[in-house]
C-alpha cells in the first residue's frame, strides 16, 4: 500500500458522521496535500506515560483515571492504550490518532463555544470506561493494533490549523483522557500558535492530572452520564463521584464548561434524575452553565431500547427550566426549537440553529442585541 | 469423571528446553493415555473431528517464556501422522509480532502449515459481539471463520492478577478487548471468555506446556522466579486441565518458598465460575490425574504428579 497522502478519516463539516468512514479519502484534504504527508503506521508509540507510579512490589499503579489501574509488566491498564514494560509505563497512542475529521464546534456540542467555527476533531484508540450506549465503540473499545492508525506529532496538527484556518483542536470521539500525553502536548503547542483546544469527556481523570492539563485547555465538555450511582456501575462502568467531583474542579478552574447528558430510554429518563440533574447543576455548577440533553439511538449493547421519544427529552427541558437553568437544549432532534438559545432576560433568540448550522444571530460580542444581557460563554 | 494426563521428561530439561522430537514423545503417550487409542489416527479423532484445526498459542513474552515452537511443531508431527493435512493447521495469536517474537516463522498463506496473528491483513475480528456473561467482545476471526476445531497450547505460569494463567487465560488472546476482563482476579471474566460460544464450542484439546515454569511474578519473564517440571498437562476437558495446572503451580510455588496464591491476594476463582458454568469439571477429587514419566525411547511409567 502507497503509505504517503493516504489519510482515512479527513471529513469536511459536512461529513455528519461522528466515526470516520474508510472511505472518506484525502479529497478532503485539499491544499494540505502538498503540505502535509499523513502516512499510516503499523508501529505504536512508546511515549513514557504521565501520572503513574512505581510499586514497591513491582508493576506500576497508573494514576491516571479513578480506576488506578495496577498493571504489572508486559500487561495494559483498563483503556488498553497504556502498557507496562519493565515498569515503565507507556503510552502507545501518543501521535496515533485513529480518527480525524474537521467538524462544526455545534456537533461537539458546544453551543457557547464560538459558535459557527470549526474543529480540527481527532481520537485514538481506547476507553477507560465501556458504556453500553457507545455510539463511537468501534474505537473507543479497541486496542490500537486494532485501530488504523496514522503518525501525527503534535506539531503536525497544530500545522493543520494554522494552514487550514482551523481556529480549534478538539479531543473527542473515544475519552481523550486515555491519550493525555498527546493531547496535552498538541494543547501546549497549539497555545503557543494561537490554536484553540477542546476536550469531549466523560470527565472520569484524577484531580491532579485535569488540574495539569486544565490551563491548556479553552473550554470541556462533559457527558454526564446519569445522576446516579447505580447507572455509572452498570451501563458505564465507572463511578459517578468523581465526575462529579471534576466537574466543579472545571468550573471553579474558569475553563469554559458545557454537559451533556444522554438520556436513555428506562435508564436515565425519569423525571426524578432530571430534577435531580438540574438541581445539582444549578447548586454548584451555576444556572449559567449549558446543558445538552441528546437523544439515544440504539447501537453497541443497547440495541435492544428504543431511540428517546421527543416527549421524554421535552420532558427534561421543561424540568430544567423549571429548576432555574438559563440555557438548556435538546440534541439530536435537528428542527426542534430547543436547539437554539435564548436570552434568559428577554427570552429572544440569541443564536438559531438548525442541526449543526447557525441561521441567524442577535448577538454583539457576547450581548443580547435586544436587552444587551451579558451571554456566558467565548463568543 | 474428566481425564487429565500429565505427562513429565525423565530429564530436567533446564537449559536447552526440550526438542521438538523429546515433546513427540510426550505428547505421543499423551494422546494415547487421554483417548486410550494406541493408534494416533484414532487417538486424534476421538479428540477431533475432521475439520481445520488451530494451535493457539501465548506468546506474550517472546522467546522468554512462551509456548515453545518445538511444542507446536511435535503437535504438528502428531496431527501429521493422524493424517490432517498441513493445509488444515493453523498455528495463532492476538498478534503476528508475538508470533514473531516467538521465534515462529509467519506463514498467512494457504499452502502447508498457517501461521498468523489476528491482525494479519483481512483476518481480524468478528463483525458481531458474542456475549458471555459479564464478557462482550469481538471475537478473533481465525476462531469463528478460519478453524473448524481449536487446540489450546499456552504456558502455565503464575499470573499477577488471576493468579493462573494457564488454558483459559490464554483465550484472552482471542477477543478484542481483553483490557476490560482483569479485574476482581478476573473474575468471572476468564470464565465468560471460555463460555463464549466460538471458544467453548470449537474447543478439543487444552496442551499446556509445563516444562518450564514462572512459579511467580507473571505474566512478564522473572528469570528468578522460574523453575522446571519438565512436563505437559493434556485433557479435552479444559477446566479440568487449568485445575492441575493450579495444583502444579501450587506446589512448584511451595517448593520454591512462595504462599499459596490465596494467601497474597490472588485466588484462582475463575475456576469455580467456570464449573458453574459446566465448562468442565473443578473438583480435583473427580478429576481423573494420570501421571506418566517417559524415557528418551518413548517409553512410559507411572509417576507422581509432584
Amino acid at each position: 500500500m502507497d503509505r504517503r497522502m493516504f489519510i482515512r478519516c479527513m471529513g469536511c463539516g459536512a461529513v455528519a458522521a461522528a466515526i470516520p468512514q474508510t472511505d472518506l479519502l484525502p479529497e478532503f484534504l485539499g491544499g494540505l496535500q502538498n503540505a502535509c504527508a499523513f502516512d499510516y503506521t503499523k508501529q505504536l508509540s512508546s511515549v513514557e506515560a504521565r501520572h503513574y507510579k512505581k510499586l514497591e512490589t513491582g508493576g506500576i499503579e497508573c494514576r491516571l483515571c479513578p480506576r488506578r489501574c495496577m498493571v504489572t509488566d508486559l500487561e495494559r491498564g483498563y483503556c488498553g492504550v497504556r502498557e507496562n514494560r519493565g515498569d515503565v509505563y507507556y503510552t502507545l497512542v501518543y501521535g496515533r490518532p485513529c480518527a480525524l475529521n474537521i467538524d462544526p464546534i455545534e456537533k461537539k456540542p458546544f453551543f457557547h463555544f464560538y459558535p459557527g467555527t470549526t474543529a480540527l476533531s481527532l481520537a485514538t484508540a481506547g476507553c477507560n470506561v465501556n458504556c453500553k450506549f457507545c455510539q463511537n465503540w468501534e474505537i473507543s473499545q479497541s486496542r490500537p493494533e486494532q485501530t488504523d492508525n496514522l503518525d501525527l506529532p503534535p506539531g503536525t496538527l497544530v500545522d493543520i490549523c494554522k494552514q487550514r484556518a482551523i481556529p480549534t483542536l478538539a479531543y473527542t470521539y473515544s475519552e481523550p483522557v486515555i491519550f493525555y500525553e498527546y493531547m496535552y502536548d498538541i494543547a501546549k503547542q497549539g497555545h503557543e500558535k494561537g490554536v484553540k483546544s477542546v476536550i469531549i469527556t466523560g470527565g472520569y481523570i484524577e484531580k491532579e492530572p485535569l488540574a495539569d492539563l486544565l490551563p491548556q485547555l479553552d473550554a470541556v465538555k462533559v457527558d454526564l452520564k446519569a445522576i446516579r450511582e447505580t447507572y455509572y456501575k452498570d451501563v458505564v462502568g465507572g463511578e459517578l463521584q468523581p465526575v462529579l467531583d471534576r466537574l466543579i474542579q472545571i468550573k471553579q478552574s474558569g475553563v469554559w464548561l458545557e454537559i451533556v447528558y444522554l438520556v436513555v430510554p428506562t435508564l436515565n429518563d425519569t423525571d426524578a434524575e432530571f430534577r435531580e440533574l438540574a438541581q445539582w447543576v444549578k447548586t454548584y455548577l451555576g444556572k449559567d452553565t449549558p446543558v445538552h440533553f441528546s437523544r439515544f439511538h440504539p447501537q453497541y449493547l443497547l440495541k435492544n431500547l428504543p431511540p428517546t421519544p421527543q416527549a421524554t427529552l421535552e420532558s427534561a427541558y421543561n424540568i430544567s427550566r423549571a429548576e432555574g437553568l438559563d440555557f438548556v437544549y435538546l440534541g439530536n432532534l435537528p428542527g426542534h426549537p430547543a436547539e437554539s438559545t435564548y436570552c434568559p432576560k428577554c427570552s429572544r433568540v440569541l443564536i438559531e440553529r438548525r442541526g449543526y448550522r447557525i441561521s441567524r444571530q442577535n448577538l454583539t460580542g457576547n450581548r443580547c442585541n435586544n436587552c444587551q444581557t451579558e451571554i456566558p460563554g467565548l463568543f | 469423571m474428566s481425564k487429565v494426563v500429565v505427562v513429565k521428561y525423565y530429564r530436567d530439561a533446564r537449559g536447552s528446553g526440550l526438542t521438538r522430537d523429546e515433546y513427540r514423545r510426550l505428547m505421543s503417550v499423551g494422546l494415547h493415555r487421554l483417548t486410550g487409542e494406541s493408534d494416533m489416527q484414532k487417538a486424534v479423532r476421538k479428540l477431533i473431528p475432521p475439520g481445520v484445526i488451530g494451535m493457539k498459542t501465548n506468546c506474550l513474552t517472546g522467546k522468554l517464556n512462551s509456548t515453545p515452537v518445538a511444542l507446536i511443531d511435535a503437535l504438528g508431527d502428531c496431527l501429521d501422522e493422524a493424517g490432517v493435512d498441513d493445509n488444515d493447521m493453523v498455528v495463532w495469536e492476538r498478534t503476528s509480532r508475538e508470533l514473531a517474537g516467538a521465534g515462529y516463522t509467519l506463514n498467512a498463506s494457504g499452502s502447508s502449515r498457517r501461521c498468523l496473528g489476528t491482525d494479519a491483513n483481512r483476518i481480524g475480528y468478528s463483525q458481531g459481539f458474542y456475549s458471555s456473561g459479564e464478557v462482550n467482545s469481538l471475537v478473533s476471526r481465525i476462531l469463528t471463520d478460519l478453524v473448524d476445531h481449536n487446540i489450546n497450547v499456552p504456558v502455565l505460569k503464575d499470573h499477577s492478577i488471576a493468579g493462573l494463567s494457564a488454558g483459559m487465560k490464554n483465550m484472552y488472546g482471542a477477543i478484542n478487548n481483553p483490557n476490560k476482563y482483569h479485574g476482581d482476579n478476573c473474575n468471572p471474566f476468564c470464565a465468560h471468555v471460555s463460555a463464549l460460544e466460538p471458544v467453548r464450542a470449537k474447543n478439543r484439546l487444552t496442551v499446556i506446556d509445563a516444562v518450564r515454569v514462572q512459579y511467580n511474578g507473571g505474566p512478564g519473564f522473572m528469570s528468578q522466579f522460574l523453575t522446571y517440571y519438565n512436563g505437559v498437562i493434556i485433557s479435552d476437558d479444559p477446566a479440568a486441565a487449568d485445575r492441575v495446572g493450579l495444583q502444579v503451580l501450587e506446589n512448584l510455588r511451595k517448593a520454591n518458598g512462595q504462599p499459596p496464591l490465596e494467601k497474597v491476594g490472588r485466588p484462582v476463582k475463575y475456576l469455580v465460575a467456570a464449573g458453574q458454568l459446566g465448562l468442565g469439571e473443578v473438583e480435583l477429587s473427580r478429576i481423573e490425574v494420570d501421571v506418566v514419566v517417559v524415557d528418551e525411547d518413548g517409553r512410559p511409567t507411572a509417576g507422581e504428579l509432584f
